[in-house]
Parts: C-alpha cells; structure tokens; sequence
C-alpha cells in the first residue's frame, strides 16, 4: 500500500518534472506581462512583509534576491525582473 | 588703427577661448580618471556576499513562573559565487540553561542548472509542509510561539542533510513549483535510550543509520494570476530502523497539506494572511520492550504507530491605512492540534489557541503579544513540563 502510495507520487512528480520543463516555452501572456514591480508586489507579501527598495544596495538585492529565488521557487523571469526593478527604485 | 586693434582683440580671444577649451579637456580628463578610479573601488567583483539574520527575545508568563527568555541570535550567510550559484548558511546561538549552544540550522549550496531546476547539496530546511522553511524565523512567525506538532515538542522533520532538486514554473495563468530529494532521514527510537519515546521519529540529522535513504517532495500549486493562492502536497518515505535490528524493516510516511493565502482586502485597507497545514505520520507497527515491566520477562508492547497535527492562522494587518499607528498593528489567530498513538507511552491529545496582537517597527522587526490556551492530554511529561494551561507569551523579533 505504501509502496502504491510512493509510486504513484513518484510518478506524479516526475510528470510535473517534464511539464515544468516544457512549460518553459508556454509562459503566459499575463505572467510575461507582469512588471517587476507587480511580481514584487505580488510575491514577497506571500509569506513575510515587502521589503521597499530602499532597504539594500543593488549588490545586496543581487544575493538578497537569489536567495529568495532558491526559498520561494520563483522563475528565472520572475526572479530578474524583481531584481531590476529594486535595483532601479532603490 | 582700428582694423589693427580688431585684429588683436580677435586674435586675443580665440586664443583665450582655445586656453579655456583645453583646461575644459583637461578637468573633463581629471574628471574622469576620478570616476574610473571611483568605479574600480566601488565596481562589485562577481563574487557577492551578504551576512544577513535576525534575532529574537521575550518575556514568558505561565500559570506557575514569569521569565525573560534569552531567544536566539541567528546569523545567515549568504554567498553569490556567480549568476547560478549561491551558498547559504545559518547559524543559532542559543542560551540553554546558561550555557551557550550553538546550532546550524542549515548550510548548503544551490546551482541553477537550467531555469526550472536547481540542484541544492548540503544540509537544508525541508519543504515539507510551509512552517519550517516559510515560517518559522521569529520576524516571520506572528506569534511568539510555534504550533503544536511542530518545534520542540512536535513530530514533523525540520532539516536534513541531502540533495534536492526544485524549482518553479508557469502553466498558463497559473503556477506551479516543486521539489523532490533524497536524504538520510529519521531515525526510529527503539527504546534503547529514552524508552518513554520507544516508537517516535527521531529528525537530529543524524548519519543514516541504515543503506536505506529518506525519499520526499513538494508540489505547489498556486492558480490564480496574482499568486495570492498555493495549495501544497508533501510526502516524505523511508526505512527509520537501524540496520542489523528487528526493527531494519519499519519504514515511515510523512505527508503534508498545506496552504497559504495572502491577499489585500481594499475595502478593509488591510492585508489577509491565511496559512494553514495538516501532516501526518505514519511508522509500521512493530514491538518495545515493555520497561514498566519490573520483572523483566522481556514482555513487548505494540500500538498503531500514526500521529496527526494541523494547525490554521489568520492574521489582519490594516496595512493600507494611512494612520502609521495602526496600519503597524496586526491581529493574529492561531488554532492547532496534535494527536500521538494511543497505546504508546508519548500519547498526546492536545488543542492550542494562540491570540495574537503585533506592533511592527519596519518590514522585519515585530513586538508580538501572545495569549495562548493550551488543552488536552498530554502523555509523559517532558522535563517535568507540561504543555497545557494558558501562558502570555510577549516577544521582539528583529531581523537585519
Ligand atoms: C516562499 C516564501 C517567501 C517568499 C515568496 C519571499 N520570501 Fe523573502 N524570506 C523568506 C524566508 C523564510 C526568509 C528567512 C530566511 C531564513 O531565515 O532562513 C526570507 C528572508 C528574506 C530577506 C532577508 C535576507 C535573507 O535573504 O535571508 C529578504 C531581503 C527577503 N526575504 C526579500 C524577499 C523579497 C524581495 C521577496 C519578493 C521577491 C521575497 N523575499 C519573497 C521567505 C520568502
């Protein structure tokens, strides 16, 4: 039963691996759309307060924002578009 | 004459003007020898570090003692070897009956290996559930203590040592987000040295104590556009006895539902904030020795060895005011549950609520007043120290 269960969510992990993979080349219109400041406003609010711009140098929003890539699974887009508009705003 | 005193004054001023002309170029050359001198101390090599952290503190007031706790210092490490790799690392000092402990919460290094994979090596906060890598630092958390079943006291896996691949993507509107890795696993307590946790999951990143590997993962999903949305699935398997024992064949599964859902209310000038988790753990049924048998005929006891916890919070922070005073408060509820085996010698049925007002100072630093009730039954004492009964809990967390 348990080894079922392992499977089937082995399975399943590895079909989201390849659409994840693919996904790549179907982006949406919205996502692609999105300003770094509207992912900014829209992302980091999920699971702590928005830092504003202000708070780091463009050199510290470089690792600052690599970090929160890797711990929050955002996408590369996502990740430089953020990146450029603190650093622009800061 | 006068053509003649023309002539000179001409003469006189183009040269004055080619003069000035050159001491222009030569400060436009001074100029920019300064800047170039100035960018080359300031230019950012490829390398970047940044040492980050946060730090917490409070006082503690139960039904029998009233106490300032020391908290915890945490500094974090944060190293950007190029665009695709990144090392981070915290540290926890920590004052424990007046003695300094140290811990590493984590130290590892991730490599993008394309845009929606990226390897991660070394000892890592699990995703597994959203409390542990999303929510648990101090100026993150909205109380100023954790939920049942997670933290001391609590049954689900905090960090392991291992090797994960995650990442995220868009599937037209929506996305998803995903991480799958191996690692050493918890270790099941056999009874040997704390008979009184005979059964329980044992998650001190010890070093495997069998050829067999913890598999796991997470998969996000967040379908609306704004991403105010993620519903999460977890699960985790693995053998947890130790090799060469008649427990080498016990696995466990652990599995989480979690969700979080962040989202500006206008109309209220306030953000919501709703998280919520559900875990599971489940070991193969196997034999303790029996130590309340005094006779020592080696008599065994055995139980349905499955524990379960959740808990849900809501917070309102009237963030979109445009009083400072109160668009800095937020008000926090928290309810949560943990339930260990009947028949075992940690059998617990408790319930939690956690009331919570916080004043934030900026982004990152947090006064929080806690009211908690904690109800139940709780199975041996830990240290002599019950869980239940009811507790004002006020706490500064800082992060920097
Ligand atoms: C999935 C949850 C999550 C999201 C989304 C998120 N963060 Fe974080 N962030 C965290 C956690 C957890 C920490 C604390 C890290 C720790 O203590 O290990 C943190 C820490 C930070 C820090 C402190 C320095 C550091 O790296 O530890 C900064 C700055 C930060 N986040 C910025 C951002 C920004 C900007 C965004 C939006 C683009 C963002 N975060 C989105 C979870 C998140």
């Amino acid at each position: 039963m348990k080894k079922l269960i392992l499977v089937n969510g082995l399975a399943a992990l590895l079909v989201l691996l390849a659409i994840t993979f693919f996904s790549n080349c179907a982006t949406s219109n919205v996502a692609m759309n999105k300003s770094g400041a509207q992912l900014w406003g829209e992302n980091c609010v999920r699971c702590h307060n928005t830092p504003s711009p202000e708070t780091f140098s463009d050199v510290e929003w470089d690792v600052a924002v690599m970090h929160m890539r890797v711990r929050a699974n955002l996408t590369d887009e996502e990740a430089k578009k953020i990146t450029d508009f603190l650093k622009t705003a800061n | 004459m006068k053509k003649l005193i023309l002539i000179i004054v001409i003469f006189w001023g183009s040269y004055s003007l080619l003069s000035a002309q050159e001491d222009i170029k030569q400060q436009v050359k001074e100029l920019t020898n300064t800047v170039d001198s100035l960018e080359n101390i300031t230019k950012p090599g490829k390398s970047k570090f940044l040492l980050r952290g946060y730090a917490h503190a409070g006082l503690e007031i139960t039904d029998n003692e009233s106490t300032f706790e020391g908290g915890s210092f945490n500094p974090i490490f944060l190293y950007k070897q190029s665009d695709r790799l990144l090392f981070e690392s915290e540290l926890e000092f920590e004052l424990e009956d007046r003695q300094l402990s140290i811990g590493l919460e984590y130290a590892n290094f991730s490599y993008l290996l394309t845009k929606s994979v990226t390897l991660r090596l070394g000892k890592m906060l699990l995703p597994f559930g959203i409390f542990v890598d999303r929510m648990h630092p101090a100026w993150i958390n909205k109380f100023s203590s954790k939920p049942l079943g997670v933290g001391h006291g609590g049954i689900l896996p905090t960090s392991d040592i291992g090797v994960e691949l995650s990442g995220g993507a868009y599937l037209g509107n929506s996305k998803i987000n995903y991480s799958a890795y191996v690692i050493n696993g918890p270790r099941l307590n056999e009874g040997d040295d704390e008979p009184e946790e005979a059964g329980q999951l044992h998650f001190d990143n010890f070093p495997d104590n069998n050829n067999n590997k913890m598999i796991g993962g997470r998969l996000g999903f967040l379908p609306l556009s704004n991403s105010s949305l993620e519903l999460g699935f977890s699960g985790m398997y693995g053998k947890v006895g130790s090799r060469g024992t008649e427990y080498s064949d016990i696995g466990a599964f652990l599995y989480a539902i979690d969700l979080s859902y962040v989202q500006s209310l206008s109309f209220m000038s306030s953000v919501l904030s709703v998280k919520a988790q559900y875990s599971g753990v489940n070991v193969d049924q196997a034999s303790y020795i029996d130590t309340e048998d005094t006779l020592n005929t080696g008599a065994t006891y055995t139980f349905n060895n499955t524990s379960t916890t959740y808990f849900v919070e809501g917070a309102l922070r009237p963030a979109l005011l445009n009083n400072n005073f109160f668009r800095n408060l937020e008000f926090a509820v928290r309810y949560s549950e943990l339930d260990t085996p009947e028949g075992s010698m940690w059998d617990s049925k408790l319930n939690q609520w956690e009331l919570g007002l916080n004043y934030w100072l900026d982004w990152r630093t947090v006064f929080k007043f806690t009211y908690r009730i904690t109800q139940g039954e709780a199975g041996h004492d830990e240290g002599g120290e019950s869980p239940i009964g009811n507790a004002f809990l006020f706490h500064w967390a800082i992060g920097f």
